[in-house]
């Protein structure tokens, strides 16, 4: 028979499919630090601004540590997983089984997860950080969260009840995926074979993924709290102005205007006690914090 | 439950049925008068009988597969109230148990149909092919006495030889798709199947014959090709295709270790791929 070539995905399957694992285990391993980081907000502005600045305080190889460990991981695995999903034969209805509820659930997650992801990326960050870039995309709803005014900023964003609720659902929907995936990865990895094995490593995964879930949701309560109303809003934004210049002052972060919150549509102007300094690295997406 | 079953007259049994491959197909029902202890081969010879349907029209009698009719030789495979299984084994009272008053029959869902509940499962067997589910013994060379096996292994891979090939576990499996190729006019049955592997080539093997490797490969002799049937296992439509839903060992009428298997061939192939990294 004169066979056709088998494209690249086919030829590579086996590969790109460990790869695929692989990825979402390493980019799991961030969501649980970003989760845990974003529930110190339930402690106040001045707990959660002092992890972003630890964060921040990487400076230069702060965009390296991003790449390897959350852009490049969770694109590949996002569009593989796109993929992979759409060759799937969904049968619940025929076939009840817990385990192929997970199954269709894992990929109905993933596909909430991969708008969620890009949405949340752009309305924190606004995806690229060129300046003409960033001024169509705070036009846009994008680019709404500022490092350096954290939790004054996502409080702001987190007023939304429609916003709240999508990451709500998106940090539920994360927390299954990655647990789940993690009990697949068991298998695909061969890590648990035997039955009894796997019930166990199920519960374990489950148990996880029920924690990752409340720490996420006691994040997102936090942010509301935090942008409940306007004066704790502004006492948010002094507590992390006054953290901003101190650390500066004492050489710990690079003076970086773009990751501060400027109110061109307020009335009044939050007094900026830094002095406007150079941009170093304008062109990263970052959302790290 | 019991009650309204012994006072039932008759059932109805809805078949979904196809002419010849490629072919519409539709649903037909039949009306058997009730009589206890049916099951569904007993059932399809009523109708094939009575070559008529509910209304009265004659009929073409359905065409099914059958053998040994103990559940141990999977030909008469179907989907039966939407579910894999073999009709030898699937009894009348249990069925109407599950749904009042009607039973329904669909060939397999992810072979090639060849007439009403009659399918061609023969990818299943070139699957083996491609993962040498044998002891490669095949010659006349005296080698002496086999290899001595412990109790534990033969105890490991008993459950697994038990595999009769019937399909349940790939008809369930949400990542299995069906492939069929149509004859052409003119086109001899070899030209055909030739064309219908080639199609099948980079798909998914499924369940039961990655079990098979892994019954092999446990063989003290069969693991003389253990390195064939890993290649084979992490090629194109090899254990990477495995979403994990499970349905397979949910299914499988032998209540073989599939899911156990599948993760065995996960840690072979893990095992297999950064050997063959390092023996480059």
């Amino acid at each position: 028979m004169a066979g056709t070539e088998p494209s690249f995905f086919v030829r590579h399957e086996f590969l790109i499919r460990r790869l695929h694992s692989l990825t979402g285990i390493i980019f799991g391993g961030y969501v649980c630090v970003h989760l845990f980081v974003n529930a110190s907000i339930v402690g106040g502005a001045q707990a959660f601004q002092k992890n972003v600045l630890a964060i921040h305080s990487m400076g230069g190889i702060l965009p390296l540590v991003e790449w390897v460990f959350i852009f490049l991981p969770i694109l590949f695995h996002m569009f593989v997983g796109i993929g992979i999903t759409v060759g799937m034969i969904p049968n619940n209805k025929n076939y009840p089984y817990e385990a192929n509820w997970r199954y269709t659930l894992q990929r109905a997650t993933g596909l909430y997860l991969f708008l969620f992801i890009l949405w949340h990326v752009f309305q924190t960050h606004g995806w690229f950080h060129f300046d003409w870039w960033l001024n169509v995309a705070e036009r846009w709803g994008g680019a709404q969260f500022s490092p350096y005014n954290a939790a004054s900023s996502i409080g702001l964003i987190m007023q939304n009840m429609l916003v709240s609720l999508l990451y709500a659902l998106g940090v539920l929907a994360a927390a299954f995926h990655l647990f789940n995936g993690v009990w697949t990865a068991g298998i695909t990895w061969g890590i648990w074979t035997r039955p009894h094995a796997q019930a166990n490593a199920l519960k374990v995964c489950l148990a996880a993924s029920v924690l990752l879930g409340a720490v996420g949701l006691s994040a997102i309560w936090g942010a509301r709290k935090i942008g409940s109303s306007e004066e704790s809003i502004k006492q948010a934004e002094a507590i992390e102005n006054e953290m901003y210049t101190v650390q500066v002052e004492a050489g710990l972060i690079p003076p970086t205007e773009h990751k501060r919150a400027h109110h061109a549509d307020s009335d009044e102007t939050p007094e900026l006690t830094a002095t406007p300094a150079s941009d170093e690295n304008p062109t990263h997406p970052s959302d790290e914090d | 439950m019991t009650a309204s079953s012994t006072k039932r007259e008759s059932f109805d049994v809805r078949i979904l049925r196809q002419a010849a491959p490629g072919e519409p197909s539709r649903w037909e029902t039949f009306r058997i008068p009730y009589e206890p202890n049916l099951n569904v081969i007993s059932v399809l010879q009523k109708i094939a009988a009575m070559a008529r349907n509910a209304e009265g029209k004659e009929t073409t009698p359905v065409a099914w597969d059958c053998n040994c009719l103990e559940e141990v030789c999977g030909a008469c495979t179907m989907v039966i109230n939407g579910r894999v299984r073999q009709s030898c084994s699937a009894l009348v009272d249990r069925l109407l148990e599950e749904h009042e008053g009607e039973i329904e029959l669909q060939p397999m869902t992810k072979f090639p149909v060849v007439r009403d509940l009659v399918v061609d499962r023969s990818r299943m067997f070139r699957a083996l092919e491609k993962v040498k589910a044998w002891v490669p013994v095949d010659d006349y060379y005296d080698r002496g006495a086999g290899p001595r096996e412990s109790q534990e292994s033969q105890e490991e891979r008993y459950p697994l030889s038990e595999c009769m090939t019937c399909g349940c576990c790939v008809d369930a499996c949400p990542q299995y798709s069906k492939v069929e190729v149509e004859r052409r006019p003119n086109e001899s049955i070899e030209e055909h199947q030739a064309r219908q592997a080639e199609a099948e080539k980079s798909e998914f093997l499924g369940a039961a014959p990655i079990s098979q490797a892994m019954l092999f490969n446990r063989h003290a002799t069969g693991a003389m090709l253990a390195d064939d049937r890993l290649n084979a296992l992490s090629g194109p439509g090899g254990i990477q295709v495995c979403g994990n839903a499970q349905n397979c060992v949910a299914v499988c009428p032998k209540e073989i270790p599939l899911t156990t298997s599948i993760a065995r061939a996960g840690r072979q192939t893990t095992v297999h791929a950064i050997k063959k990294i390092f023996d480059r």
